[in-house]
């Protein structure tokens, strides 16, 4: 009887660990998802200081710089989902690289001070936000190992929980960076 | 861009002169040691032979004489091996770059060997010498020889032993790091006792404000154990390039190195099994290979900035 007991008190025990852990990733997963949150608003908030400074110097990016205004303000509206708010930062993404490669021409704003910032800022919210996503990957593979392994497949079944997708790198970024392409814009 | 010790005319000029001076300290050293070995000769003589006290007093005249020898040569060899230091080490060095500089009797201090975090234990005896400051375009690092030990006492039957044990051995090098950062991320070589280690914090319980940092790169995920005190931020910092680079450097070691990154600094430990930048006493100073080792240990020590790519300052860091 007492054997018994202890054993069932041991299965439960064991049963509370792989639960709370199972939480406790996915509260990590949501958690590494506001982190690319964090970012993203960041590099959002860089745009309208780059628009005055390109606008100071350029006449012919007008439509770009137009482009990139529209997207921002799409992506800073309330009601949209995260996978349309990571679509948006791409076309962002690539908008302003374009822009940076346009920016060439115009050897004034290329000395501006305040735009050199703008520059290495940019390209380190770049690097940070690549990191928040590689994060957020890591996050998701240890949530979906443990919810597909045995025991926590256990618990998964009972609970309902579902594996969640890994985000993808974006086709900008899978994309061969070509030289030719670069130049020939 | 190579170093050729042979057709550097000033170098061979000061290896000449060093050459004089190493071969008469050879040559006394030589000598003391003929004598003392021929005064301990006589003393087991004359007690085999039956005559101890002419024994004791003939072997002792020669080995006291060695020893003189040996003491007096002592400052000698010390000047020589500083001149070593500073001119044919020193000369190399400000060939591969005008703003390196060595100074023989500075170090990295225990104090900042411990604020690395590479290694937990506290170290009971400390070693630091042969100090390397300069700049690699622009960024500044520093590299030196430490030697850290900590000892254990054992209880025997005739008293207590102690015992000194190597923490570490070889070269710490550090360098200003490109980006910004305010936590730390301490990258470890995986031995069996790091990945137990990393395997209980991650599944169990975690101690310290460090967690593991799961890495995508599966070569750098085998080889090193990652720390991390801000999982995005490490990330930050070991990008899948950087991964890439610190494996390369990793595979022209002999010994696994360790790596950490606080404030905005980075520091890189090399394990090593030999005494860097000594002068040869018994060997030529005129043959290529004795320097040669020295200048290729300067060489990749200064090539870390680049093969790290520390000078791409597009971050938003200058």
């Amino acid at each position: 009887m007492i054997i018994a007991l202890v054993i069932i008190g041991f299965i439960f025990l064991i049963g509370i660990f792989f639960y709370n852990s199972l939480i406790g990733k996915k509260n990590q997963v949501t958690n590494a998802f506001s982190a690319i949150d964090v970012m993203l608003k960041k590099r959002f908030d860089l745009i309208p200081n780059l628009v005055e400074v390109v606008k100071q110097y350029t006449t012919y990016e007008q439509g770009t710089l137009t482009k990139i205004v529209e997207l921002r303000s799409k992506a800073g509206s309330p009601n949209i989902s995260n996978a349309e708010k990571a679509d948006l930062d791409a076309q962002l993404s690539s908008s302003v690289k374009g822009l940076m490669v346009n920016i060439e021409n115009y050897p004034d704003l290329k000395a501006n001070t305040n735009f050199i910032n703008l520059q290495t800022t940019w390209t380190e919210s770049e690097e940070q936000i690549a990191a928040a996503r590689r994060t957020y990957n890591a996050s998701v593979t240890d949530y979906n190992n443990s919810i597909m392994m045995f025991p926590g497949s256990l618990f998964a079944g009972m609970l309902n929980f579902q594996p969640i997708a890994v985000l993808e790198t974006t086709a900008e970024e899978r994309k061969n960076i070509s030289a030719k392409e670069l130049f020939n814009n | 861009m190579s170093f050729d010790i042979a057709n550097n005319v000033a170098l061979q000029q000061v290896l000449a002169t060093m050459e004089v001076e190493r071969k008469r300290i050879a040559g006394t050293q030589t000598k003391g040691y003929i004598f003392i070995a021929a005064g301990i000769l006589l003393c087991v003589l004359g007690f085999f032979l039956g005559f101890p006290i002419p024994g004791v007093i003939g072997g002792l005249i020669p080995l006291i004489y060695g020893g003189v020898l040996l003491f007096k040569i002592n400052d000698s060899l010390t000047a020589y091996q500083n001149a070593y230091k500073t001119n044919v080490i020193g000369a190399a060095l400000k060939f591969l770059d005008e703003s390196l500089s060595i100074n023989p009797y500075q170090g990295i201090e225990a104090s900042e060997f411990m604020y690395t975090q590479l290694f937990s234990n506290e170290p009971d005896r400390y070693k630091t010498e042969d100090l390397v400051t300069g700049c690699a375009d622009k960024t500044r690092f520093y590299f030196a020889e430490v030697h850290a030990e900590y000892k254990t006492v054992t209880q025997t039957k005739d008293g207590t032993r102690t015992e000194w044990h190597d923490i570490f051995r070889g070269i710490i090098f550090a360098a200003d790091f490109n980006k910004k950062f305010n936590g730390v991320t301490i990258v470890r070589p995986k031995d069996f006792g790091a990945a137990f280690g990393a395997w209980f914090s991650k599944n169990l319980f975690s101690f310290g404000s460090n967690d593991v940092i799961q890495l995508e790169n599966l070569d750098f995920d085998k080889t090193f154990v990652t720390y991390g005190s801000d999982q995005v931020e490490s990330r930050y910092i070991l990008t899948p390039a950087m991964m890439e680079r610190i494996l390369n450097l990793n595979h022209q070691t002999k010994y696994n190195i360790s790596l950490s990154f606080i404030e905005s600094r980075m520091y890189i430990a090399f394990p090593l099994n030999r005494n860097y930048f000594e002068a040869p006493v018994f060997k030529s100073l005129l043959s290529p290979e004795t320097v040669n080792e020295d200048i290729s240990t300067l060489k990749f020590m200064y090539d870390i900035v680049k093969e790290l790519d520390l000078n791409t300052r597009i971050w938003g860091k200058e």
